[in-house]
Order: structure tokens, then sequence, then C-alpha cells
């Protein structure tokens, strides 16, 4: 029963995000200093989700973004994808709950998500990012992303107890 | 699962080859309006009113209680004033001009209207790679389709691109995709209106063309999507390109700050749509 409760919280807490990144937290008002919540949200289930379909509510949330952002298809379920197995991968390798290796992980997982962003698009279209703004979002994700880990981490201990 | 656990980096390359393979920003052979995507616009649709009309009412309270009332009210009167004055100066200066080159013509033309819908803004992309994206509180229930031109009072803003059943995506004309077939309303010389991401461009215009800073960019109607004579923006800048010319044109209204539009009910041509 324990696991369906963690589940549901996951997929609840994937849809809040997604909502309020669409809302109050739009790069359309904040610009490039928007906070990545989704994103920080799939580096959590990749460091500390220990329930099985972490993945699929992973893609899930990138599908979302997807829909969201004008028909993006792929874009986001991909990366997202891809950066929750990585960090599975490397979850048993690291000490997830050390703040140093926090604040790394979500520093170095924006820069991952970009990066496979870029990549993939610089061989098919213009890619207007630059890369200082792409630091700049790396710095807000690790500020954001703490306090968020924080809060998520409560709630999952509770869930979980 | 253990072998994903095992093999994160194998897995991230076989995305990544699909990631190359299939993803694009741009708009062609995209598969746009399935069922399913669809259904996630809507599903998203209760929370995003949900907060807008929160939102809005705090929002409300804070203008009309805390602030001066009646200033406030009496300076959106006038605004709106100035906006209806501005309008039609513009519409008597459009009927002159207009009056002129049938004359000259001589020949008549009819200005068709279409019904519209007017929809709030509710929400807007969570993504930066495409910004230029917001979501209106009406769907396919309220008649709208995906190609639909969506404009305010002051000139056209975007169009439909994904439909939902009660709420839809918009694409501005400031985004990178977005294109609309124009012309200089002084001298009629046209152009095509692009995208930059956050502004707009007239590229495509003649190097005879008599075009200079200050000049009403407005639509021909000729892409199939939007309604002839719609204003776009007005040229703040001009300059040489190759062998055309390239005018920088500013949106008359604000699109980062969009409240209320409406959706002009043209379903777009058939042409436009088998492209």
């Amino acid at each position: 029963m324990n696991r369906l409760y963690q589940i549901i919280m996951f997929v609840l807490l994937s849809f809040l995000f997604v909502i309020l990144q669409s809302t109050f937290f739009s790069p359309k008002h904040l610009g490039i200093f928007y906070p990545d919540l989704n994103l920080i949200f799939v580096v959590f289930l990749g460091l500390f989700s220990e329930v099985r379909g972490s993945a699929i509510i992973a893609l899930g949330n990138g599908f979302m973004m997807d829909v969201l952002s004008g028909n993006l298809i792929g874009l986001y379920s991909l990366s997202r994808l891809s950066l929750f197995l990585v960090l599975k991968g490397l979850s048993t390798h690291i000490y997830a709950q050390s703040r140093i290796t926090q604040v790394i992980g979500l520093f170095c997982s924006t820069l991952f998500s970009w990066g496979f962003i870029w990549i993939g698009l610089k061989m098919r279209t213009d890619f207007r990012i630059s890369f200082g703004e792409i630091m700049a979002q790396s710095f807000v994700n690790t500020i954001v992303g703490l306090p968020l880990f924080w809060l998520i981490k409560n709630l999952y201990a509770r869930v979980q107890a | 699962m253990r072998f994903l656990r095992r093999h994160p980096i194998l897995i991230s390359i076989v995305l990544f080859f699909f990631a190359t393979q299939f993803i694009s920003l741009r708009y062609e052979g995209r598969q746009v309006g399935d069922s399913f995507s669809s259904f996630i616009l809507t599903l998203t649709y209760y929370p995003q009113k949900l907060i807008f009309i929160l939102t809005g009412a705090i929002v409300n309270v804070w203008q009309n209680y805390i602030e001066l009332v009646g200033v406030r009210n009496e300076n959106e009167r006038l605004r709106n004033e100035i906006r209806k004055l501005r309008q039609e100066k513009f519409h008597l200066w459009e009927a002159e001009l207009q009056n002129d080159r049938l004359k000259k013509l001589l020949g008549l033309k009819g200005n068709s209207t279409y019904d519209v819908v007017s929809a709030n803004v509710i929400a807007g992309s969570p993504s930066i790679l495409r910004s230029q994206v917001v979501i209106i509180d009406k769907g396919s229930e309220n008649g709208i389709s995906q190609g639909m031109p969506v404009a305010t009072y002051e000139g056209i803003v975007g169009r439909i691109l994904l439909v939902g059943e009660k709420s839809s995506e918009v694409i501005l004309i400031t985004d990178d995709i977005s294109a609309v077939d124009a012309y200089i309303h002084r001298t009629r010389a046209r152009g095509i209106v692009k995208g930059t991401g956050g502004g707009c461009i007239m590229e495509y215009l003649e190097k005879k063309a008599d075009v200079s800073v200050g000049d009403k960019v407005i639509s021909s109607g000729k892409d199939g999507f939007f309604p002839k004579e719609v204003v776009i923006g007005t040229v703040v800048e001009t300059e040489a390109s190759g062998g055309f010319i390239r005018a920088r044109v500013l949106p008359d209204m604000d699109l980062n700050s969009l409240e209320e539009v409406v959706v002009i009910l043209k379903l777009p041509e058939e042409k436009v749509l088998n492209e």
C-alpha cells in the first residue's frame, strides 16, 4: 500500500510542478532565471526514489513539458528520461544525502540536460540559448533545488513511514 | 530495471540517438493535435484556470481596494477610449487609402468578417526553448480549431497550435516558427513577418520598396491563416539584407503581458494545411 501512496505522491508532485512552471514560474515572465522545477524533481527521483516506475514518472513529466511547450514532442521526454537513468546509475556509487553531492548533482544535471538538448538540436535546427544562460539556469536550479529536495524528502519520508 | 541501472550510459546514448533523429524545434512534419496531447492540455486546464482565477482575484482586490479605485477606473476608461480612437483613426486612414486604390483599379473589394471568441490567457510555456507560447481558456467546445488566428483589439497575436477540449495553445507571432504574409500599410510593399524569439522581422521586402521607420505593417491574408488587413506592428528599424530590405517590426501590444485575446473563427485554407 505504501508503494502505491508513493507512486501517487510522485505523480501528483510531477503534475503540480508542471502546473507551477506554466503559471507562476513560466520563463515567459522570468526569462532564463526561471527555476526548472521539473528538472529538479527528476534529479530527486534519480538520486533518492526507490519506487519502481520512477522512470515512467520522469518520462511522463518530460512529456507534459513537451505538450505545454508548443508540442516539442520528444525533446523533454527523452532528455528527462536520460537524465533520470544516468542519475539512477550513479546513485549507487555516491552518497546522495550529502549537501555537496546534491549541489553538484543539481548543477551538473542542468548542464547535462541542456547539453543533451543542445547537441540534439544543433544537428537539426537553430539553438538560441547561450552557455552563459545555461550556467545561470544551473545556478538558479541549484539554489531552488536544495530547499525543494528537503521538502520532497520530508513528504517522501512521511509516505514511507 | 536492473539492466537500466547497470548501463545508464548505454541507454543514454540510445536515447540521444533517438533525440537526434526525431527532435526538431521546427514545425514541419510534426504530428500536432494528437488526442493524447489534447488530453494532457485538458488535464492541465483545471489547475491552471484555478490559479488564474485565484491570482486574478488577489490582484483585483489589491488594485481595487488598496490602490486608488477612482484613478484606476478612470485611467482604464481613458486608455480604452484612446485605444478605440486609435483604431478608428487607423481604420479611417486605411479606408482612405483603400478608396484611392480602388478608384485607380476601378474595382470594388469587400471585407469579409468572422465570428470571434474572447479568451483569457491562463498560462505560459514551461520551457525557455519555446517561451513564445501561451495557453488560453477556450478550446474545441467553443468552436476553436487548430490554425485559427488569435488577436487583440490592437492587432495579431498568433495562431492556435494545439486544441484541448477546454483550453488551447497559442503560438505567438514572435516565436521562431511563426510567419505571416504582410504588407507595409502605406506603400503596399509585401514581405514575410517572422518571429525571432522576442520580436519580429519583416523579410523579403524588395530593395526598391518604400519602407521607413514608423510604417504600419498589416497582414495580407495570403498565407491562408490570418485575415487580411489586421495590424501586426510598426517598423522600428530597416536595413539592407542581400538583395532585399529587412525591417524590424515591433508588435503594437506587449505580448509578454497578454491577458485577454480573441480567437477569430476562421479556418485555415486547405492548401495551407496540406503544405
